[in-house]
């Protein structure tokens, strides 16, 4: 994309919300004057940011994204699909900002008897084993559906047996573990993996891997819910 | 005032650095190991990632600084108007235009476009993701206007969505999912969080801890159900295509 497209994307972006917000300032709401200020001049950064954004991540987090998906694809060992699978999805979600946030809140609902640190490497493992769950499914064909389903079936059991104050909480998981760094690497190396079977299938294939990466912490979760019950 | 605009930035600051951190390391390793890339590519990636990470450092914190605030305020003044009821169209009109500002959404609609070769429209997927967004905000105020339960939108939602996921092609049932994924990113979470917040604050017999969560899992079930809508109305207009023309055309 040359830049005049990408800023024209990105005004096409941030302009709706803008005008919905400036309307309300005028009409129903009228929010203290520097308030309003401070976000008109809010909006000019996130436009300029949301530009710099998109012009470098296609050379960057998706190129990485697919040539990591490619190697991996092409080392043809599973253990390591396995091991990698298991290592990345974990070390992205630890530093993830939205899973901290998640573990403070968890730690108060359970009263501080689950440690923040507890859960972050809970979700963060979660997320590993799924991740590695969605990298094996390219390799043997398995349908999505298949492990998609499983995984929400196990949820929707263990969120029977779990603590209900777990249960609100295992489904805002699914969110807080898909950050706009995370999001691109994991679609690319996808878009890698399956580029490499260059079959029919492959762009069915491409996807899914977010979705898994959901599914992750709500199992994790919930587990961790029936524990604690 | 600009000072306020940057107020926080240090912590935007590291939250992006501890989140580029691992990619970081193994590009490096990947680099050092196997591919051993060509001096002119890696100066590319390099500066991409560069580029990338301020743009995303500017973004987040021009919502932080932004929309968060605003989103709370709106929520907290209309809450405590009389005819509070309006929460419902103004969360409904709210969470369609986010859902634009969203960047993990446009990352998707890109690979999406260069997966598919257009096969589905990048702006007919984004006004679906947008509606379901929409749909997932307006129900959200509902909630916590009326106090109903989460599990009266959960459970019929997720059970819809593999009921439709038995008739849509498997690439729609990978969208799906993933769009549950990425519905969830910085704009759209921290913006509706704080709007939701703001408004349960001042409704009486709601709680921001109980009503704030359970939120994004919603707009997550929305967008699933909203992109598998898109993928059974896609086979309906191919079956009839077949039917019309007596031949099937591949994807």
């Amino acid at each position: 994309m040359s830049l005049k497209e990408t800023v024209s994307e990105v005004l096409h972006a941030i302009l709706p919300i803008t005008v919905v917000i400036v309307l309300l300032q005028f009409t129903i709401v009228r929010f203290p004057m520097d308030i309003f200020w401070t976000f008109l001049v809010s909006v000019i950064l996130t436009i300029a940011g949301f530009t710099l954004f998109l012009s470098g991540v296609e050379a960057s987090l998706l190129a990485i994204g697919e040539l990591v998906g490619k190697s991996l694809m092409l080392s043809g060992k599973v253990g390591l699909l396995i091991g990698f699978g298991t290592a990345v999805g974990f070390s992205v979600t630890v530093a993830e900002p939205g899973v901290q946030v998640l573990a403070a809140q968890v730690s108060t609902v359970s009263g501080g008897a689950v440690s923040k640190y507890l859960l972050v490497a809970v979700v963060a493992l979660g997320v590993g084993i799924f991740l590695s769950l969605a990298l094996l499914r390219i390799v043997y064909k398995i349908p999505i559906i298949l492990l998609l389903g499983g995984g929400f079936a196990l949820a929707c059991i263990l969120a029977f047996f779990s603590a209900p104050e777990f249960i609100a909480v295992a489904f805002d998981a699914g969110g807080a573990t898909t950050g706009p760094v995370t999001v691109p690497f994991i679609l690319a190396l996808g878009v890698g993996m399956s580029a490499v079977r260059g079959s029919n299938a492959a762009s069915a294939e491409s996807f899914g891997f977010l979705g898994m990466g959901a599914v992750g912490p709500i199992v994790a979760i919930l587990l961790l819910g029936v524990l604690y019950k | 005032m600009i000072a306020s605009v940057f107020e926080g930035f240090w912590n935007v600051l590291l939250d992006v650095s501890l989140a580029f951190l691992p990619l970081l390391l193994i590009f490096v390793a990947f680099n050092v190991y196997s591919w051993k890339l060509p001096r002119p590519q890696l100066v590319r990636i390099l500066r991409g990632l560069l580029t990338a990470f301020i743009g995303l450092v500017l973004f987040l914190q021009g919502a932080n600084a932004g929309f968060i605030k605003v989103g709370g305020l709106i929520g907290n003044h209309i809450g405590r108007l009389p005819y509070n009821w309006i929460l419902i169209p103004i969360g409904f009109l709210l969470g369609f235009v986010v859902a634009m500002a969203e960047p993990a959404i446009k990352v998707l609609n890109f690979e999406v476009e260069k997966v598919t070769g257009g096969y589905i429209n990048n702006k007919v997927m984004l006004y679906f993701l947008s509606f379901g967004v929409a749909l997932a905000v307006s129900l959200s105020m509902v909630r916590i206007l009326t106090g109903i339960s989460i599990w009266f939108f959960l459970v019929p939602g997720y059970l819809l969505a593999f009921v439709l996921s038995r008739h849509v092609k498997p690439i729609f049932v990978a969208l799906a999912f993933d769009s549950g994924g990425v519905v969830t990113g910085p704009m759209i979470a921290t913006f509706l969080l704080a709007f939701a917040v703001g408004s349960s604050e001042v409704i009486e017999g709601s709680t921001p801890i109980f009503d704030g969560f359970g939120m994004i899992g919603l707009v997550a079930m929305f967008a699933i159900v909203s992109i598998l809508t898109l993928g059974l109305l896609y086979s309906r207009s191919e079956a009839k295509g077949v039917k019309k023309h007596g031949s099937q055309q591949e994807a």
